[in-house]
C-alpha cells in the first residue's frame, strides 16, 4: 500500500514540475490547425468584389439545410460580384450547422470556406444565425458594398461584426458595438477593426 | 411510313424487348414512352411537329443500318427498337460532347440550373470527362433583354429550334430566328426587335436549356427552393391549369400544367406574370371591429359575434331586405354557394350579387360549346375582339383551329348582321360562335339564325374573372338562384344595391371577397360610409376594409382550397399554394361561423359535410365534376 502511495505521489510531483497545458481562455487562445472547420467566411477578390455569386449550390449541398441564399441581379454600374448574379441575402444557421464543409466543397467560386473561429456561444439564438454582414470578409477600402450606404445599411467599411468578419489565424476579430455586447474581458476588449 | 395503312388496327412493336401496341403512325418516341422507356430529346416537343435536328433521340431500329431519330420515325408493324445499345450510347456521348464544346457552363449563375435538360442528360448519358483541348470557346451575347419579359443568353442555346417552331406553329408570330451557319449559328429576335407577343412566357418553358429565361423569375429561386402546387390561373375565366411555385409563402412563378382540353399547355403573359398582385403586402391580417366609434383589433370570436349581432339588429329593426350581400367573382364555388345561401336563407334578403354591373338574361345555353370542341367546328365566328382580350389564350386555340386544322375563322365586329354572317359560313357542318358575355345576345341571335339556316351552331361565352361562371351557376346573383333557378322575388343588382344603400334603404352590407370590381367605384365608397353596419371579409386593405364596422381577414385565391368553374363550365380545383400570415379560419369557415352566429344550424352542417356535396345537391349539373369535368347542363335548362 505504501508503495502505491509513493507511486501516485511521484506522478503528482512530476506533473508539478511540468508546464500546465491549461490556458486562460478566452484571454489566451491556442492557434487552430490550418484546416480547422469553424465558422464560415465569405471571401472577396482582391478588388473587393464578393466571390459569392448567389448560386445556392452551398444551400443545395448542405445536408442539414441551414443555409439560406437569396440571389439578385447585379447592377452593372455597381456590381457586388463579378457577373450577372450575386447574393443579396446570405444566412447560415450556426446552431444547425454540423461543420461538415460540404458547402465549401460545393461552391464553384471558392467563396465560402470554414474558418478558424470556434467560440460560437451566445445568450440569444437569433444571434447565431449569421448574416452576410457577419460572414463577409472585411474590406478596408472603397468597395461595392458602399451601395449599402445609399440603402441605409450602415457604413461600408471596415466591416466588422460580432461574429467576426475576416477572422484570421492570428487572433479573434473585434466586435462591433451595438450588435452584440462584447464578452467582458475577452478578445482584447473594446473591439476594433478586424485584422485582414 | 405508315401513311398507307390508315386502318385503325394497332401495330405491335418491341422496345428493348418489351412488346408494346400502338396505333399506326405513332412516333417511335411515343411508343417508347408507352413502353416505359425514356428517350432523351431536345428538339422534339409534344406540342410541336418533329424536325429531328438535335439527334439526341437516336435509337437502333433492327434492319436499318443507321440509327434513327425516335422523335421523327413512325412505327411499322413488327419494328424492333433498341435504345440501350453500345452504338446508341456512343452517339449520345458524342452528341453531348458536341453540345458542350462551346457551351458556357454557366450553371451556377444560370436560372435553369437544377431543371436543365442539358445538365440532366449530361449527367445521365454524358461521357463524364472532356476530351477537347479547346480553351477558347465561341462567344455570343449574354443577358440580352429580348423584351421586358424575356432574357436571352445566346451562348446557352443548343439550337433545338423549339422557340422558332413555337412561334411558327403555335402563335404564328415568327419573332425569333436562328441566324448564320455552323458553329456561328445563333438565336436572336428578328433584327433584335423587342418581342411583342402576348405569349412570350411560354418560351422559357419550351426552351430545354437556360437560353431563354423569365426576367420576372430571374435569380428568384432554385428549383429545390420551390414548393409546387397544381392549381388554376386566377387571371381570367378561361381556367388554364398551372403549377404555382412558391418560395417561403410567396409565389415565385406560375408554370403551365398541360390540360389539352383547356390551355393545351400554353399560358398568356397576363396570367403567367400576373401573380405579383397576390404577393402584395397590403393585407388585412387581424379581425377588427368598431367599438364605440373607434376601430380596434378584436379576437376572431368577438368579431364574428359582433358581425352577427349587428346584422341581426338591422334585420330586426328594418327587416331582412335592408341587408345587402356582395361577393366576388374570385371566390370559390363553395364560398359562392354558401354566401348566396347565407343571404337568402339565413339573413333572408334577395339582395345578393357578385358584380357591379347588372347581368340579365343568362342561361347555360350561352356556354354550350366547350373550348376543345372548337376543334370540332367547321367554322368559328368570333364576335369582336373582346373574347380574346378577356382570355388571350383563346387566340392560340383559334390559331390552331385555323392553321393546323384548316378551318374557317370569321372575325366579325360587335355589331353585325346575322344574315350576312350566315351567308359567309360553309353550307353545312358545325358552327362555333365565340363571344364575350357582354355580346351574349348577339351570339344567341346568330345561333338562332344559323340554326334556322340549317347549321348546327353552339355558343362559347367568355366571362370575366376566374370564377364568374361559378358565381352565375351557383346563383350569386339577385335574379337567379343556384342552377339558374328562377326566383319569386328578384333582388337588386350590385350597382342598384349600392345606390339603395346611399339612398338609405339598405342599412347593412356584408361584403365578402376581394371586392376588386367595386373598389374603383365611388358609389361603393359612398354606400359603405352611409350604411349603419358594414361587415367585410377581405384579404386586401382598401375602401371596404377601411370603412368596415367589422373586418375579418380573408384569403387570396392562392391561399384557399376549393373549386372554380371556368367559362365553359369546367369545375377545377384550386389548392392552397401559400399559407397566409395569419391562422384565422378560411373564408368558407368564416361564412359558416357567421351563419351559426345568425342562428342557423345549417352553418354547422355546411362545415361538416363537404360543401361541394351540398352544392351539387342544389345544382345537379355539378354532381361529380369537382375533378375537372364540365358541368352537364340539360339542354334547355
Ligand atoms: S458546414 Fe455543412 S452543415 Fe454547415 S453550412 Fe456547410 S454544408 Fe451546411
Ligand atoms: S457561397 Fe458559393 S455556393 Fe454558396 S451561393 Fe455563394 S457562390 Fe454559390
Ligand atoms: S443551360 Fe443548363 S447546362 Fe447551360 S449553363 Fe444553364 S443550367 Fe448549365
Ligand atoms: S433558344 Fe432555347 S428553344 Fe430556342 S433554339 Fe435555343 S435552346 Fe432551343
Ligand atoms: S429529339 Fe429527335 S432529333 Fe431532336
Amino acid at each position: 500500500m505504501f508503495r502505491e502511495m509513493v507511486g501516485g505521489l511521484r506522478i503528482t510531483l512530476r506533473e508539478m514540475m511540468t508546464k500546465p497545458i491549461t490556458i486562460q481562455y478566452p484571454e489566451e487562445q491556442r492557434p487552430v490547425p490550418p484546416r480547422h472547420r469553424g465558422r464560415h467566411i465569405l471571401h472577396r477578390y482582391d478588388n473587393g468584389l464578393e466571390k459569392c455569386i448567389g448560386c445556392e449550390l452551398c444551400a443545395g449541398a448542405c445536408p442539414v439545410g441551414c443555409i439560406y441564399v437569396q440571389a439578385a441581379e447585379n447592377d452593372p454600374q455597381h456590381p457586388v460580384s463579378p457577373g450577372e448574379r450575386y447574393a443579396v441575402r446570405y444566412e447560415i444557421n450556426l446552431m444547425r450547422c454540423i461543420y461538415c464543409g460540404y458547402c465549401a466543397e460545393a461552391c464553384p467560386t471558392e467563396a465560402i470556406t470554414l474558418g478558424p473561429r470556434l467560440d460560437l456561444a451566445d445568450y440569444k439564438r437569433e444571434r447565431l444565425v449569421a448574416t452576410k454582414d457577419d460572414l463577409l470578409e472585411a474590406w478596408p477600402g472603397f468597395h461595392p458594398m458602399a451601395q449599402g450606404v445609399a440603402e441605409g445599411r450602415g457604413a461600408p467599411a471596415p466591416q466588422t461584426s460580432p461574429l467576426g468578419a475576416g477572422s484570421s489565424h492570428q487572433g479573434p476579430a473585434g466586435s462591433a458595438p451595438g450588435l452584440r455586447p462584447p464578452i467582458p474581458g475577452s478578445r482584447g476588449s473594446g473591439g476594433g477593426a478586424a485584422p485582414i | 411510313m405508315a401513311d398507307a395503312s390508315t386502318v385503325a388496327e394497332l401495330v405491335n412493336i418491341s422496345v428493348d424487348g418489351r412488346p408494346v401496341e400502338v396505333p399506326p403512325g405513332t412516333l417511335v418516341w411515343d411508343a417508347c414512352e408507352k413502353a416505359g422507356i425514356f428517350v432523351p430529346v431536345y428538339c422534339a416537343h409534344k406540342k410541336l411537329e418533329p424536325v429531328a435536328v438535335c439527334r439526341m433521340c437516336l435509337v437502333e431500329v433492327e434492319g436499318l443500318p443507321k440509327l434513327q431519330p425516335a422523335c421523327a420515325t413512325r412505327v411499322a408493324p413488327g419494328m424492333v427498337v433498341r435504345t440501350q445499345t453500345e452504338q446508341v450510347r456512343k452517339f449520345r456521348d458524342g452528341n453531348l460532347e458536341f453540345l458542350l464544346l462551346n457551351h458556357p457552363l454557366d450553371c451556377p449563375v444560370c436560372d435553369r440550373g437544377g431543371e436543365c435538360d442539358l445538365q440532366d442528360f449530361t449527367q445521365r448519358y454524358g461521357p463524364g470527362r472532356a476530351r477537347s483541348s479547346i480553351t477558347e470557346k465561341v462567344h455570343f451575347d449574354k443577358a440580352v433583354k429580348l423584351s421586358d419579359k424575356i432574357m436571352l443568353d445566346q451562348e446557352r442555346c443548343i439550337l433545338c429550334w423549339r422557340c422558332v417552331r413555337y412561334y411558327e406553329e403555335i402563335t404564328g408570330e415568327r419573332e425569333i430566328v436562328l441566324q448564320e451557319r455552323g458553329v456561328h449559328t445563333v438565336v436572336d429576335s428578328f433584327e433584335r426587335q423587342p418581342l411583342q407577343s402576348q405569349f412570350q412566357g411560354n418560351l422559357p418553358e419550351i426552351c430545354p436549356v437556360g437560353a431563354l429565361t423569365h426576367r420576372q423569375y430571374r435569380f428568384r429561386a432554385r428549383p429545390w427552393d420551390l414548393r409546387r402546387t397544381a392549381s388554376v390561373c386566377s387571371h381570367c375565366s378561361y381556367g388554364c391549369n398551372i403549377f404555382v411555385d412558391a418560395r417561403e409563402e410567396q409565389i415565385a412563378r406560375y408554370a403551365s400544367n398541360d390540360n389539352p382540353e383547356v390551355d393545351d399547355s400554353w399560358l398568356c403573359d397576363q396570367g403567367r406574370y400576373g401573380f405579383p398582385e397576390l404577393n402584395r403586402p397590403e393585407r388585412v391580417i387581424n379581425p377588427e371591429a368598431r367599438v364605440g366609434g373607434l376601430r380596434q383589433a378584436v379576437s376572431y370570436q368577438d368579431a364574428v359575434a359582433r358581425a352577427a349581432g349587428a346584422l341581426l339588429r338591422v334585420r330586426g329593426d328594418h327587416g331582412g331586405t335592408s341587408v345587402g350581400v356582395l361577393g366576388s367573382p374570385r371566390m370559390t364555388n363553395e364560398e359562392a354557394f354558401v354566401l348566396q345561401w347565407l343571404a337568402r336563407e339565413v339573413i333572408a334578403t334577395p339582395h345578393v350579387d357578385h358584380r357591379y354591373e347588372p347581368l340579365e338574361g343568362i342561361s347555360p345555353e350561352q356556354f354550350r360549346l366547350g373550348i376543345a370542341e372548337l376543334e370540332g367546328c367547321d367554322a368559328v365566328v368570333v364576335i369582336g375582339d373582346r373574347p380574346e382580350r378577356l382570355s388571350p389564350v383563346l387566340t392560340l386555340r383559334l390559331y390552331k383551329v385555323a392553321n393546323k386544322l384548316g378551318r374557317q375563322i370569321l372575325r366579325v365586329p360587335e355589331t353585325f348582321s346575322a344574315a350576312q354572317v350566315v351567308k359567309q359560313l360553309p353550307a353545312a357542318g358545325r358552327i362555333g360562335i365565340v363571344a364575350a358575355q357582354a355580346d351574349r345576345a348577339a351570339a344567341m341571335g346568330l345561333r338562332a339564325k344559323a340554326g334556322s339556316a340549317g347549321r348546327e351552331a353552339a355558343v362559347l361565352t367568355i366571362t370575366e374573372a376566374v370564377n364568374s361562371r361559378g358565381c352565375q351557376d351557383l346563383g350569386l346573383l339577385p335574379n337567379v338562384g343556384p342552377g339558374y333557378r328562377s326566383l319569386e322575388h328578384s333582388g337588386l343588382f350590385g350597382r342598384q344595391l349600392l345606390e339603395a344603400a346611399v339612398a338609405g334603404q339598405i342599412k347593412a352590407l356584408l361584403v365578402v371577397g376581394d371586392g376588386a370590381d367595386f373598389e374603383a367605384e365611388g358609389l361603393f365608397h359612398e354606400a359603405l360610409a352611409k350604411v349603419d353596419v358594414a361587415v367585410v371579409v377581405t384579404a386586401w386593405q382598401g375602401v371596404a376594409s377601411r370603412a368596415a364596422t367589422v373586418l375579418l381577414p380573408g384569403r387570396t385565391i392562392a391561399e384557399k382550397a376549393g373549386t372554380v368553374t371556368n367559362t365553359e363550365g369546367r369545375v377545377q380545383r384550386v389548392r392552397t399554394a401559400v399559407e397566409p400570415k395569419f391562422t384565422f379560419p378560411s373564408d368558407l369557415r368564416i361564412l359558416g361561423d357567421l351563419a351559426a352566429g345568425l342562428g342557423s344550424d345549417l352553418g354547422v352542417q355546411a362545415l361538416a359535410a363537404p360543401v361541394f356535396e351540398l352544392l351539387a345537391a342544389a345544382v345537379p349539373a355539378y354532381r361529380g365534376c369537382q375533378a375537372g369535368l364540365r358541368a352537364h347542363w340539360e339542354p334547355g335548362s
